[in-house]
């Protein structure tokens, strides 16, 4: 599903070059559920950033799904994050103006699946919980709705995988419980999940748990709830 | 649709900062207004324009006695232009198929038992009907039976029989012009108001004849109006007036004419070089006012693009192209700016609607104007929206969404 191999990121801050990603190796098959974990300024965002297509590496290659994603444009990133990729994210990201549901069909907006928009975003909306809650604006719920509402996005357009940046960190433990729930039960549906948290009761939760330090994978390790071998 | 759905979120996102969409379209309403009122203004001074010079007659010249109005020099009565040459010209050059001509003397006092009325008194020949294209509405007009017997009879126009008579039939009573007792025979039709302001119904017309001997004792006329044949050899026809009087008025070479020849072309000119001032300086009002109001979209839609900078990162992240994002905002700017100019065209019209009332200007409602200033709103909007649009297209994703 995901085959990264040697990835380095560097940013230039000025005239100071900064490595945040070092020869960075990592391959996630289709179904699984894995975590990142990193102290902040780790490169753990940006792993994520360019695993969601929204980066691109400086070296190294990404294949994802058979598809080389180091050698794409701007477009073809794009296209890939619009029909691959959802996205979740820590503070939500919600358009406040819109109502649920339109939120929700935002990914669809830029796809050729022609659904038909409130019909699939109600559907979606159902699976999270949030039947009731279609045409609320997003400051008339509740942090963990709002979170609920964007993972109906994540998932609005059928995508391969879903990347989640601390999707519990602005949330109560509660809210943050039914986040985790609702991922265990798209992991059952065959959803391949990466979530990248600092909260290692979230990242127990998850079946395989990579570690960072330093831009380089420190450990990469499979939690109890999982009894297979890590792969690699 | 693709295209058709990220419309609707062009659109939506308009609706949702109403008072900022108001603050855009606010200069593309006021020059789009203005430019509605003027070329509108402008096409209907010019429809009236052409319409009173075909009235006048486009097939038409006039030969006025004197060289016109020199500042510094003393007006004196030109006397040269005589019945003789109106003659001539009828019989020398071929394009002329008519002459009238005549002698006109400004606020002239008609009197009718106690009451005076001030007009043009007209002196011509029975022809003069059909040149000026004026006919009787009631009564007769005079003959040249009339003519040779120096009769003193006229016909007056509307408002002199307003003035004097009221509802009493004029027909028959006896007026007064200067001391001069004159019958009158008949009343001409209505002409109404001349561009010039002048009052077309004030006027009495009599004998040529009667009027040279009885009333102004002098051998000169005023004017000659001429109808031609062919109204295409006109510049021709006008050369050979000139050459022609030149010649009976003994003027040498260098020596200036003592006459002043009209034609409907130089009556059109001095019309629209009126409204050609006045639209000129409201097409820069115009101009600038659009330019303001680009100015204004372009910088509230760079406001636009860093407030929005969170929605332009998720956009792209689920799969918004940067063209994608560049198209909506350009949809953006030149629907504001389309709305904005479909409200300056009601605003415009409703204007028009006021200034035709108070003012009594002439106006012309015609789609050309309303197209021509939808389209210069639409491209103003466009102009105005690619530059924040093509900021928002290049913005990092990752750090729009920080």
């Amino acid at each position: 599903m995901i085959e990264v191999s040697n990835l380095s990121k560097t940013f230039q801050k000025d005239d100071i070059e900064v490595q945040v990603l070092r020869d960075v190796s990592l391959t996630i098959r289709e179904g699984e559920f894995v975590s990142i974990m990193a102290p902040s300024g780790m490169g753990k965002s940006t792993l994520l950033n360019i695993l969601g297509c929204l980066d691109k590496s400086t070296e190294g290659t990404y294949v994802l799904d058979g598809f080389p994603v180091h050698d794409m444009d701007d477009d073809e990133l794009s296209r890939t994050r619009n029909e691959k990729i959802g996205f979740v994210f820590q503070s939500f990201h919600l358009l406040p103006r819109m109502t649920a549901w339109e939120n929700v069909i935002l990914p669809l907006v830029y796809s050729d699946n022609e659904f038909n928009m409130k019909e699939r975003a109600v559907q979606v909306l159902t699976t999270v919980g949030l039947a009731d809650r279609v045409d609320h604006l997003p400051r008339e719920l509740s942090g963990g709705q709002q979170q609920r509402v964007a993972i109906a996005r994540a998932l609005v357009n059928n995508p391969r995988i879903i990347l989640a940046d601390e999707p519990t960190g602005n949330l109560d433990s509660t809210s943050g419980e039914e986040v985790i729930k609702i991922f265990r039960e798209l992991h059952a549906g065959g959803v391949t999940l990466i979530v990248v948290t600092h909260d290692m009761e979230v990242a127990l939760q998850t079946d395989r748990i990579i570690q960072m330090k330093d831009g380089r994978i420190s450990s990469d390790l499979l939690t109890a709830s999982q009894s297979e071998e890590a792969p690699q | 649709m693709r295209i058709l759905r990220m419309s609707k979120q062009a659109l939506s996102a308009m609706a949702e900062n109403k008072t900022r969409t108001f603050l855009m379209m606010l200069g593309v309403i006021i020059g789009v207004a203005t430019l509605t009122v003027i070329a509108s203004a402008v096409l209907g001074a010019r429809a009236e324009v052409m319409s009173k010079v075909e009235k006048w007659g486009l097939d038409q010249i006039s030969v006025m006695a004197g060289a016109g109005r020199k500042p510094g020099v003393p007006q004196t009565v030109p006397t040269t232009l005589k019945v003789e040459d109106a003659q001539a010209m009828l019989s020398e050059i071929a394009n002329i198929k008519d002459v009238s001509p005549q002698i006109n003397r400004r606020d002239f006092p008609v009197k009718y038992g106690s009451k005076t009325s001030y007009g043009v008194l007209i002196a011509a020949n029975p022809n003069w009907v059909s040149v000026w294209s004026t006919p009787p509405e009631t009564g007769r007009f005079f003959h040249e039976e009339d003519t040779g017997k120096l009769a003193r009879v006229a016909v007056i126009g509307m408002t002199v029989q307003k003035d004097l008579f009221q509802d009493e039939d004029p027909i028959g009573k006896q007026i007064l012009l200067g001391n001069n007792p004159f019958d009158v025979i008949g009343v001409l039709e209505a002409r109404g108001t001349a561009a010039t302001g002048v009052d077309m119904d004030s006027r009495v017309i009599i004998p040529l004849s009667t009027g040279l001997k009885r009333v102004f004792n002098q051998d000169y006329l005023f004017m000659i109006k001429t109808v031609l044949h062919d109204s295409s050899k006109m510049p021709q026809t006008v050369d050979d007036v000139r050459g022609l009087l030149r010649e009976r008025h003994n003027l040498k070479p260098g020596i200036e004419d003592d006459f002043t020849i009209v034609t409907p072309t130089q009556v059109m000119n001095i019309a629209s070089k009126l409204s050609t001032t006045f639209s000129l300086f409201l097409i820069l009002v115009t101009v600038i006012s659009l330019v303001v109001g680009g100015i204004v979209i372009a910088n509230i839609m760079f406001i636009a693009v860093n407030d929005r900078q969170a929605e332009i990162g998720i956009r792209r992240a689920v799969g918004a192209r940067q063209r994608d994002i560049l198209v909506q905002f350009l949809i953006e700017a030149v629907s504001v700016a389309a709305i904005g100019g479909l409200l300056g065209v009601v605003l415009g019209l409703i204007g028009l609607k006021a200034l035709s009332g108070f003012m009594k200007l002439p106006t012309a409602i015609m789609w050309q104007p309303i197209v021509l200033a939808l389209l210069s709103a639409i491209i103003v909007g466009l102009m105005a929206g690619i530059q924040p649009a093509k900021k928002a297209a290049n913005l990092n994703p990752i750090e729009a969404l920080r």
